[in-house]
């Protein structure tokens, strides 16, 4: 579903990802972790055409991404770090808005209520505007915005950060369930704990590439935690 | 797509105070132009009316005498005020609305400083024209000029490109979010206006005027979309919302406030008008070297009004010198306006840099307050001189000549008076006006394709990251 092949991105003499290659199948959770700088956002944004790569491809249900840069977004539901809102419009306007261009029609309110509510979000906090809304509020609403797209991939730069131990929870049972409905998911995370509950396969990158592409059954949270620190001293 | 941007975008513009206020301005001195402009046309018209019909009343009950002397006196001939003067007043408050028909001699409606008045001379003159002209697209940078660096800046811009939404269907949905803002702004003044241009005057439904008003809504529109797709240009390609307003209001300053000074400068320079001492100057010297050899081949003689001339040729004479002098006014008249025209061409090519230029040469046009206005009136006030000069005459010829030196003890009575007819005037119709507005239209669209090609450039060519 999510696919990249000797995927090189270079600014100037730096490589921000370099030769990476990756293949994240329907069903599979794919935890991406790494130092900042590391190029997992950089990742991100050539799967969702933000960014032309200087070598290889990306793929997303089989397209290029930059030969097909709008079909290939319709197939993904990205959940950026800081889920950016227009703060003058409600929580529930936003969703409608992001989700009427995401799927070309109007949900009804009332679904839209349900899909704030899966998320944690009450419509009394619904009716809000999100001038008003932390950033664990904004972030909930980013992911009703992609459940409202109902794709069969989804792009996740950091998406719990900031939200509470509880609400992180509850995303990451978000995630599993979108995981056992076949969904392929791509997420990057500093937060190991999180990777390995989540997680089917952790990757683990550095300077541009994939040092590690590991099974997250065949590890403990010590092994990965080990394995991690040793990736990055190394 | 876009029609869901564009109400996304109405809503934020509404809820963040820039329409409500800002348009809200712009609307209240739209209002105010077009009332103020209204009622300043009823007093006009009744005035000018009154003040015609006055002066035929004179002219027919002035006292017997001889018909030379009436010509002298003349009649005076008042411009109507066209029913879109309310909307764009044009040069009619520079160049004024009368002329005096007088023997002899052509009178002036020209050397007037509107015929090349500049945003700037017309600052202090409120009308609903000048609000649209030069506060128009400074309410669209208002509205417009964070549309993308704004979204950029807060990260919604990304947020929506993740969708699978196209760049370009961004760029129409915000276009089309400003639209509607400025629909929802000036439709209701523009209904407003209709009703007074059409059927404000308490008379039938004047279908010319309601065309034009069509024609100029179309023209208004036209140039507050490029200043749309212009703002929205500089918003995609600024680095942030700051820098885009910046570059914006000098934008604005430079196209909208210098640019028609500059304009009016240039085409001065390319295509020079002599100053009204020269022209002065250049006529009569033509027109004394025509009449001296229209005396010459009719009476012998090389000076005009020589003592030699009998008294019975003297109304023949000033046939023979009027109509000496006729084509030659014709011709250096005609080549002044031309020069005005090619000066004013030079102003509408220029619109292509600065639409303010092409607009108001198409308002004015539209309105029927432009030259080209003028030039007809004053082509029509000088037939009207001339019957008038030539009617007087042939009275001379018929009934004064025949007395020889008892010429100047002839005197002509009302009935001579009452064959003059009134002047009346019909304004071209507006197939004539669109004629002549053919060129900055062209400049219009032309300004609107580029500003559109410059917008999709500018979308594409920045990335969101």
């Amino acid at each position: 579903m999510l696919e990249a092949k000797h995927l090189s991105k270079h600014f100037g003499a730096t490589a921000a990802l370099d030769d990476v290659n990756l293949r994240v199948d329907p069903g599979e959770i794919y935890c991406l972790l790494g130092a900042n700088g590391a190029g997992k956002t950089t990742l991100i944004n050539v799967f969702l055409n933000f960014l032309d790569p200087t070598e290889g491809e990306a793929r997303i249900n089989g397209l290029d991404v930059t030969q097909h840069a709008i079909e290939t977004k319709r197939h993904v539901a990205y959940i950026p770090e800081q889920v950016m809102l227009y703060g003058v419009l409600s929580g529930l306007e936003n969703l409608r808005y992001f989700a009427a261009l995401a799927t070309g029609r109007h949900a009804p309110r009332a679904h839209l209520l349900v899909l704030l509510s899966d998320v944690g979000l009450d419509e009394a906090a619904a009716l809000r505007r999100v001038s008003t809304y932390s950033k664990g509020m904004r972030q909930k609403v980013g992911i009703a915005i992609a459940m409202a797209k109902r794709t069969r991939a989804l792009l996740l730069d950091e998406p719990t950060s900031g939200l509470d131990p509880k609400a992180a929870n509850e995303f990451s049972q978000l995630l599993r369930r979108a995981k056992d409905d076949g969904v392929a998911v791509l997420t990057t995370t500093h937060d190991l704990f999180h990777a390995k509950q989540t997680g089917t396969r952790i990757g683990i990158m550095k300077r541009g590439r994939i040092v590690a592409d590991l099974s997250s059954e065949a590890l403990s949270h010590t092994d990965l935690e080990a394995l991690y620190l040793q990736h990055m001293q190394g | 797509m876009v029609r869901t941007i564009a109400a996304k975008d109405l809503t934020t513009m509404f809820r963040d105070g820039r329409l409500p206020w800002a348009g809200g301005v712009v609307l209240a001195l739209v209002v105010t132009a077009v009332t103020v402009g209204w009622q300043r046309q009823r007093e006009i018209a009744s005035e000018r009316a009154a003040a015609q019909a006055l002066d035929y009343d004179d002219w027919v009950a002035q006292p017997e005498r001889h018909p030379h002397n009436a010509a002298h006196q003349g009649m005076h001939v008042f411009k109507p005020d066209p029913p879109l003067a309310i909307v764009d007043p044009g040069i009619d408050p520079y160049v004024g609305s009368t002329i005096w028909l007088r023997a002899h001699r052509q009178s002036e409606l020209m050397f007037m400083p509107a015929q090349d008045a500049t945003g700037l001379q017309r600052f202090g003159e409120l009308s609903a024209a000048w609000v649209l002209q030069v506060l128009g697209p400074l309410l669209i940078i208002v509205l417009g000029f964070d549309a993308f660096a704004a979204e950029r800046e807060l990260g919604t811009l990304r947020q929506t490109l993740s969708l699978g939404i196209s760049s370009k269907q961004i760029l129409w949905g915000k276009a089309l979010g400003q639209f509607w803002g400025l629909g929802l702004l000036l439709g209701p003044a523009a209904a407003g206006a209709a009703i007074v241009v059409v059927a404000g005057r308490g008379e039938a439904i004047d279908v010319d005027a309601a065309a034009r008003l069509g024609w100029l809504g179309l023209g208004y529109a036209i140039y507050l979309a490029i200043a749309v797709f212009a703002v929205l240009t500089v918003s995609a390609l600024g680095r942030s919302s700051r820098v885009a307003l910046v570059t914006l209001l000098g934008l604005w300053i430079g196209t909208t406030l210098l640019a028609p000074r500059v304009a009016s400068d240039l085409s001065r320079t390319w295509k020079p008008s002599p100053s009204r001492l020269t022209f002065n100057a250049d006529l009569g010297a033509e027109m004394g070297r025509m009449q001296e050899q229209a005396w010459m081949a009719n009476f012998g003689v090389a000076t005009q009004w020589s003592p030699d001339l009998p008294l019975d040729k003297w109304g023949v004479a000033l046939q023979v010198d009027d109509h000496a002098g006729y084509s030659v006014m014709d011709r250096h008249f005609a080549r002044l306006w031309d020069t005005f025209g090619e000066q004013q061409r030079v102003q509408e090519w220029l619109g292509l840099a600065a639409p303010v230029l092409a607009v108001r040469a198409f308002s004015m046009a539209i309105s029927g307050t432009d030259f080209a206005h003028y030039r007809t009136f004053s082509l029509a006030a000088e037939r009207h001189r001339r019957v008038l000069q030539d009617l007087m005459s042939e009275d001379l010829v018929e009934r004064a000549d025949p007395r020889g030196t008892g010429h100047f003890d002839y005197r002509a009575g009302a009935d001579l008076w009452r064959r003059m007819p009134p002047f009346t005037y019909a304004p071209p119709p507006v197939s004539w006006a669109l004629r002549n507005s053919g060129r900055s239209l062209a400049v219009l669209i032309a300004g609107l394709l580029l500003s559109m090609a410059a917008a999709h450039v500018a979308v594409g060519a920045r990335r969101t990251v």
